[in-house]
């Protein structure tokens, strides 16, 4: 597996600092997970920038890892694109523990691209995130007729969804009745 | 804590295989598209629920937030046919006009909108009326505005009895002359409950006191709020008649009154100018209140212009009178 650590500095727990003596208590390092995706790069990030996507924080919250194991054992998200899991990365860093903006103007553009986001965000559950494309997906349709929405978004008419039914009904029942008949030689 | 470990890679292995991306709208799971409508305007949310059954339903199942809608019947005013205006909350305005079956229309607004702000102007004899007043779809509004001029008396009830109880004002438009069917209105509980409520331009003398006496009736929560403006002097003498032997105090300008609940006193106010420091000349404004018992007298609220200016926007006040 290519590992190419991305998104903090520090690889391993940074090893505590020397507090000031007025400092009531010793400052906690951060821990880091890992995570990858279909192109099996592998993503370092903070459990505090993690902390967006509920899928995730509810997994580690318990687990206690120490910087070996979570390096050995990264999550694999083989359903999502690499580029758009390093979007997804990129987002929770530049947001961690920072309000969110009520808008990101820094989201993808293109169809394919920000479908394939809106799915991946709302698969590791990251509320505001979704709400951003959900928004920007709204906006793909401003001022278009029916028609070009049917366009633009492939939504099959009426008409073609129950043609598409009928032949998949046709082809089920073609399917079962060239198993009875195999079964049926099967058992002569 | 190895086992936890591959539980959780387990969990995330699941959960992928239960995925299939793709970059289509259709692949989108039903909560995600509903997500997405949610953030659409009227308009496009219209357009979509064209392109196809499926569609239609999902953006029927999501409401939408309208800062105002209009719903205005064919009338002398508005002309020969009816409108339908809605403000959304970021300012844009969307009119429908020419409609070929605006009850359609209506009904299906009606049903997926919650309403800042709802104005209806549906007055008498026109082609849907009928339908509106048979109408029992629920509504959902903060405040409405009737005028009683412009909508059939039958329209104003049936639209309070379909409005979900939640009203924060129910405004009323007469014209001096209107007659409006204040007991059957008072009977609604959209009315009963409405935080705050005024009839502007009406003439009738014991308004005043059947409002509090339904609120005596209904037990009201301290703070309902019913304002009158009105040309009559008479519905103060009226209230302290009818009345009489619940009085708790009374002065030229207030009278507060006993209810059947101890904790809770209704207040008239005869609304004066500040400036002049006496009644306004021919307009009079009622402030009816339902106010805590334990209220003491030097706790009332003199701020007189201050509520006259939510029934009358610029009552006449001569400002050149002061020195």
């Amino acid at each position: 597996m290519s590992s190419t650590e991305q998104g903090t500095s520090s690889a391993a727990p940074a090893e505590p600092t020397t507090a000031p003596e007025s400092a009531a208590a010793p400052e906690v390092p951060e821990s880091f997970y890992y995570v990858h995706g279909k192109d099996k790069v592998v993503h370092k990030v903070s459990a505090g920038a993690l902390q967006h996507s509920a899928l995730i924080h509810g997994m580690i919250s318990n687990l206690g890892y120490t910087e070996e194991q979570a390096k050995a054992n990264p999550f694999p998200f083989e359903n999502i694109d690499g580029d758009i899991l390093q979007m997804v990365v990129d987002w929770c860093n530049q947001h961690k523990g920072k309000p969110t903006p009520p808008e990101d103007t820094n989201l993808p553009k293109q169809k394919e691209k920000l479908f394939d986001l809106v799915l991946a965000v709302n698969y590791l559950e990251i509320k505001e995130l979704l709400t951003y494309c959900c928004k920007q997906v709204a906006m793909m349709v401003k001022g278009k007729s029916p028609e070009e929405i049917r366009e633009i978004w492939m939504i099959p008419t009426d008409a073609e969804d129950e043609a598409a039914e009928k032949e998949a009904k046709k082809r089920a029942g073609k399917e079962a009745a060239g198993e009875t008949a195999a079964a049926a030689g099967d058992a002569k | 804590m190895s086992s936890d470990v591959e539980k959780s890679i387990e969990t995330t292995e699941k959960l992928a295989n239960d995925l299939n991306y793709d970059t289509n709208w259709c692949d989108m799971p039903p909560e995600v598209k509903s997500k997405c409508i949610g953030k659409m305007e009227f308009k496009e949310r219209l357009s979509l629920r064209c392109t196809a059954k499926a569609e239609r339903s999902l953006v029927d199942s999501e409401k939408i937030e309208f800062q105002k809608g209009s719903f205005l019947g064919e009338s002398e005013r508005y002309g020969p046919l009816c409108q339908v205006s809605l403000d959304s909350k970021d300012g844009s305005k969307l009119i429908f006009k020419n409609l070929k079956d605006p009850f359609e229309l209506m009904k299906y607004i009606w049903k997926v909108g919650n309403f800042e702000n709802l104005v209806i102007h549906i007055p008498e004899g026109t082609s849907f009326e009928e339908k509106v007043i048979k109408y029992t779809g629920k509504m959902s509004a903060k405040n409405v505005e009737f005028n009683v001029t412009l909508c059939a008396t039958e329209i104003i009830l049936a639209i309070l009895k379909n409005t979900k109880n939640e009203f924060e004002s129910i405004k009323f438009e007469a014209d001096h002359d209107n007659d409006l069917p204040i007991d059957e209105i008072l009977a609604t509980p959209q009315i009963q409950n409405a935080k705050y409520w005024h009839i502007r331009c009406y003439d009738k003398k014991d308004t005043l006191r059947k409002v509090a006496q339904v609120w005596i009736d209904k037990n009201s929560v301290i703070g309902s709020t019913f304002q009158l403006y009105s040309w009559l002097e008479g519905p103060f003498d009226e209230f302290l008649e009818h009345f009489a032997e619940r009085i708790v105090s009374k002065s030229e300008e207030r009278v507060r009154v006993r209810t059947d609940n101890a904790d809770r006193h209704i207040l008239l106010e005869w609304g004066w100018n500040p400036i002049l420091k006496v009644h306004f000349e021919l307009d009079n404004y009622f402030r009816l209140l339902v106010i805590s018992a334990d209220i003491k007298e030097s706790e009332y609220d003199d701020d007189c212009i201050g509520w006259i200016r939510k029934i009358h926007p610029n009552p006449d006040i001569d400002y050149n009178y002061f020195p």
